[in-house]
């Protein structure tokens, strides 16, 4: 089960604003706030964020809102985030601060069919993640074998990514973040 | 009580004139005479407010002002806002309509305080159908570029709430730049009373700069490096982001704090990189100039 929080009406409740934007720092400390208290009270293990209706996103607003949210994230136990809805205009923002952080993010963008890497991706990482959403769940040796790898390259990637919380590990083996259907 | 001219061409590159002839801060009581002046920039109006809210921080008496004699010149600062926030900071001396009334036609913003993170949230707002519509059949921006364009105004009025500890004014318009480009530009100016950046990064930066520290050294770190007072790595970006936008569309940027300015400089223009012991003028001030993009730029 995932949890989906659409930031365009939790933006309008934070901060009582006629526009759609997220900008400013002080916007999105607000509303990352209201995402971790939502994400709190609830027993999901995957959050997806929706960026649907969202305007544009500034630097210092995807910072709070994206980069700050996967740093609380990354101390609980397994808990995912999937970014959904992203346009073109949000990529810019979100991919160049979690760069600056060194984190990494599923996202779904508008008119794509599968996720891709936001933030900061070796090739290795990023091919292995293309690769398991086409294999679905699967092991190292599978994804290995599709990618013409060692049996540890493919581990090395795989555990990459589950540590930046970009796949699901489960006893040995992988699955991709469950999508929206 | 002493009489201080304002240029009879108030821009970017005049303003050191008007601050040599303020002289060393706190100033005795003097007039600002604008009597003469015949145009101001973006970046000229919001400084001559920085000024006036300037002496009212530092609770001295208020300006008095003489407005411009030329009626066409009174009639465009009433119209981007300069006499009703005026009005507020200044002795008004002369015929000045205060209520801002039919913006003109090239102004995307007119002369709006920024005090509040609110404040940079509706600016954006605002700016945004206006900003499009004009920086696509004007400055022939792409639509994505449009955004950078927005994004960029966001971080610059934001860099106001956070480092200045006070308030500041923001203005967008576009002219043509006969002389010096030869083509329209988009520019925003902004201008606060705070305390500028040496003083926004002295208790983390001065000791490691050493001798050198001063008004220019600041500038350099935050617009060249980065640097911000905060330790988190997510701050500082705002800057590094419209200089790389910048580069991308020729722009320029130019940021005067204290005694010093300092310029991300295009090949159209030829101001220095650094100019430093330059006359005080409070807070900081920002111009960021964006040109008409020609087919083949990349945007």
């Amino acid at each position: 089960m995932m949890q989906r929080i659409g930031l365009a009406p939790l933006l309008r409740e934070t901060v009582a604003t006629p526009y759609s934007d997220l900008v400013t720092r002080s916007t999105g400390a607000a509303l990352r706030t209201r995402i971790e208290e939502t994400i709190s009270t609830a027993s999901h293990r995957t959050t997806m964020l929706d960026f649907t209706a969202v305007g544009l996103i500034d630097f210092s607003c995807a910072d709070e809102v994206v980069a700050q949210l996967l740093l609380r994230v990354a101390g609980e136990e397994e808990h995912y985030v999937l970014l959904f809805g992203v346009s073109e205009h949000h990529l810019e923002a979100i991919d160049h601060v979690l760069e600056r952080h060194g984190l990494s993010v599923a996202a779904l963008p508008v008119g794509e069919g599968a996720p891709r890497v936001l933030g900061f991706a070796s090739p290795d990482v990023a091919m292995a993640f293309q690769a398991i959403q086409r294999l679905g769940a699967g092991d190292a040796k599978r994804l290995g074998e599709s990618l013409g790898w060692t049996v540890e390259r493919a581990a090395d990637a795989l555990q990459s990514l589950a540590l930046r919380r970009l796949i699901q590990a489960a006893g040995g083996t992988y699955r991709p973040l469950p999508l929206p259907a | 009580m002493r009489v201080i001219d304002v240029p009879v061409s108030l821009e970017d590159r005049t303003l050191d004139q008007l601050a040599e002839g303020i002289g060393a801060w706190p100033p005795e009581p003097f007039l600002l005479n604008a009597h003469g002046t015949t145009w101001a920039s973006p970046y000229g109006l919001v400084s001559l407010l920085t000024l006036g809210q300037a002496l009212h921080e530092a609770k001295l008496p208020r300006a008095r002002f003489a407005v411009p004699e030329s009626a066409e010149t009174r009639s465009y600062w009433s119209r981007i806002g300069f006499f009703h926030w005026a009005s507020d900071l200044f002795e008004l001396v002369g015929r000045a309509t205060r209520r801002p009334f039919d913006t003109p036609s090239d102004v995307l913003l007119p002369i709006t305080p920024i005090r509040a993170f609110d404040d940079v949230s509706t600016v954006v707002g605002k700016i945004q159908e206006r900003a499009q519509r004009i920086l696509a059949s004007e400055i022939n921006l792409a639509p994505k570029a449009s955004v950078r364009f927005v994004m960029t105004l966001s971080e610059v009025c934001q860099n106001i709430i956070e480092h200045a500890g006070t308030g500041g004014w923001v203005a967008v318009q576009t002219y043509y730049w006969k002389k010096r480009l030869g083509r329209k530009v988009v520019v925003i100016a902004v201008s606060d009373a705070g305390i500028g950046f040496r003083r926004s990064l002295e208790a983390t930066q001065a000791r490691q700069v050493g001798e050198r520290w001063g008004d220019g050294a600041a500038l350099e770190l935050a617009l060249m490096h980065n640097v911000s007072r905060y330790r988190d790595p997510g701050r500082g970006q705002g800057l590094y982001h419209i200089r790389s936008y910048l580069t991308r569309w020729q722009g320029k940027i130019s940021v005067r704090s204290g005694t010093a300015r300092i310029a991300i400089v295009p090949p159209w223009d030829d101001d220095p990189a650094l100019a430093e012991q330059l006359p005080f003028f409070p807070g900081s001030q920002v111009q960021i100039t964006i040109p008409a993009q020609e087919e083949g730029d990349p945007q």
